[in-house]
């Protein structure tokens, strides 16, 4: 199969891992009228996405190497470190519920019989988180798909939810969340050439503001978005 | 004599294989990396004496670190030691490295700071690099809460803080950092070029718990976006190991907020693993984050020792 094909299909925004229910924090930040045009929205998707890159994308990485090389240790030990790293509550019932749904999905896709199909039974067991990140280096090394393009469909499947937030809760166009979306593509190579020398040690974030937004709606009663 | 020989010996600080690091290995023109005056070591080691008061018991330091001893000057807990960490270098210099470690000993608790701001001096071939240590037994008790951390243009400083505590115990750890000195000359804010803090827990067994690692790389990061530091100046992190129960009696007690009005913003959130809570705090001057990391801890140490933290010292 050309490896092009399910790399559309596993970015698709209508991909069926729930992204529609989160805003990662976007909800809040347009509630208190810190994104409120596509400028701000522009910096807030910009802040989100750096979080991700050197993150959930390192540990989406090592886990789609640990695929291809049938490591499943270090697949656990992937959904681990990337559960310990994430530092508030709501960032981790995402990653875990788009994670199943994705492994689900998979063993739809490739049967019981496999990496994806063991790593479920574990999620459903309580033996291992199930984050959405690691989900997708199993899937899309069982897809045949390219590491760099597993990281630029990671980094750009957390603008889109950003951004596709945001056509509900903040007064933007279509055209001024594609151009969005398409202004930080530019950035997506140049995080991959840091990222791909990362080791899950020394993934790292720095998005205080974010973090603090997430707090807010963990403790409010917006609940337009999961998150 | 041995084992005064094994107290003094300062463990080695390397942080050169850290890639944030690597633009920044080559010798300081004046005193080589880690040389005498430039390798603090401080080990502090808390324990309750026969009359069940919790002691300094172990001190070893080398310079430029010094603490000198306990002293009872809480008002609201009269029995609790506490100890203030001075640096008779003044600020941590190109190729400063520094080791601390705190053990809580058994029933123990203590209160830690810093006499004044630390500041990170302006550097130029090397870096500054610290690693702490933090050992909590069962039923102990640590604020470590010090003055907040000033790095000046072109600073480079790397921390690595590892927490090993027992499920019964509770760490209140703070950090302030400020965006530089904000008010020299035209002003310094986010002038530095790189600040690597790492904090991870685990419990005895091994188990981990959570790590946290921030880099903040101003020239190569927009800072000012919203979702990072925005229009704020200064940003604290604290750590709060604890118990579950208590954790819940904290967490119901502190809300969140953005305060427009003050330039003041604070969230709370669980860490990973039932570890504790995590209290993030972005504000423009320290003096307001101070205020609000001083009475988050009070919430903490009403919850665990049923006393508030007294009012800050006028002079502080």
């Amino acid at each position: 199969m050309n490896p092009v094909l399910p790399l559309l299909q596993f970015s698709d925004a209508t991909f069926p891992v729930g992204t529609f229910s989160f805003s990662n924090g976007l909800e809040t930040a347009s509630y208190e009228g810190l994104v409120h045009d596509a400028a701000t929205l522009e910096q807030y998707t910009r802040s989100a996405a750096l979080q991700a890159a050197y993150s959930d994308g390192v540990a989406a990485l090592v886990a789609y190497r640990a695929a291809l090389a049938g490591d499943y240790s270090t697949i656990l030990e992937a959904d681990s470190a990337l559960l310990r790293f994430k530092m508030n509550d709501e960032a981790r019932l995402m990653l875990c519920r788009m994670g199943k749904k994705l492994a689900e999905l998979g063993v739809h896709l490739w049967g019981d019989d496999t990496l994806m199909g063991r790593w479920l039974a574990d999620i459903k067991t309580y033996a291992t988180p199930g984050c959405y990140p690691v989900a997708q280096g199993i899937a899309f090394a069982a897809a045949g798909i390219g590491e760099r393009e597993l990281y630029a469909s990671h980094q750009y499947g957390v603008a889109n939810m950003v951004v596709s937030a945001a056509l509900r809760c903040v007064r933007v166009s279509h055209y001024d969340t594609q151009r969005i979306l398409y202004n930080l593509a530019r950035d997506t190579d140049a995080h991959y050439e840091r990222a791909r020398t990362m080791t899950l040690d020394s993934m790292h974030a720095f998005v205080p503001e974010m973090d603090i937004l997430a707090s807010l709606h963990e403790k409010g009663k917006m609940r337009m978005f999961m998150n | 004599m041995a084992h005064q020989r094994h107290y003094s010996d300062a463990p080695a600080v390397d942080f050169d294989s850290a890639p944030e690091m690597q633009p920044y290995l080559a010798q300081p023109d004046a005193m080589y990396v880690g040389c005498p005056g430039k390798h603090g070591y401080l080990n502090l080691g808390f324990e309750v004496n026969k009359e069940g008061r919790s002691i300094l018991r172990e001190l070893d330091r080398r310079a430029p670190l010094i603490v000198q001893q306990e002293l009872y000057f809480d008002e609201e807990l009269p029995d609790l030691p506490c100890v203030y960490i001075l640096s008779s270098g003044g600020p941590n210099v190109d190729g400063d490295r520094y080791v601390q470690r705190f053990t809580m000993h058994r029933g123990s608790m203590a209160f830690i700071s810093t006499g004044a701001a630390t500041k990170l001096a302006e550097m130029r071939r090397n870096y500054s690099g610290m690693t702490q240590e933090f050992t909590l037994e069962a039923d102990t008790y640590l604020e470590y809460m010090p003055e907040p951390v000033i790095p000046c243009r072109h600073t480079r400083f790397i921390c690595d803080t590892r927490i090993v505590a027992d499920p019964t115990a509770t760490l209140f750890y703070s950090e302030i950092y400020m965006g530089g000195r904000k008010y020299y000359g035209t002003g310094e804010t986010f002038a530095y070029d790189v600040l690597s803090v790492c904090s991870h827990a685990e419990r005895p067994g091994g188990e981990q718990l959570f790590r946290e690692k921030f880099i903040i790389d101003p020239a190569r990061m927009p800072l000012r976006d919203i979702g990072m530091m925005g229009s704020y100046d200064v940003f604290a992190n604290v750590i709060v190991l604890t118990p579950p129960d208590k954790a819940a009696a904290v967490y119901d007690s502190t809300e969140p907020f953005i305060d427009r009005d003050r330039h003041l913003a604070a969230g709370i959130t669980h860490l990973p693993n039932g570890a504790g809570l995590l209290f993030k705090v972005l504000g423009l001057e320290p003096g307001p984050v101070k205020a609000v990391v001083r009475d988050f801890c009070s919430k903490v140490r009403l919850a665990v020792k049923h006393r508030p933290v007294p009012p800050e010292f006028p002079w502080r």
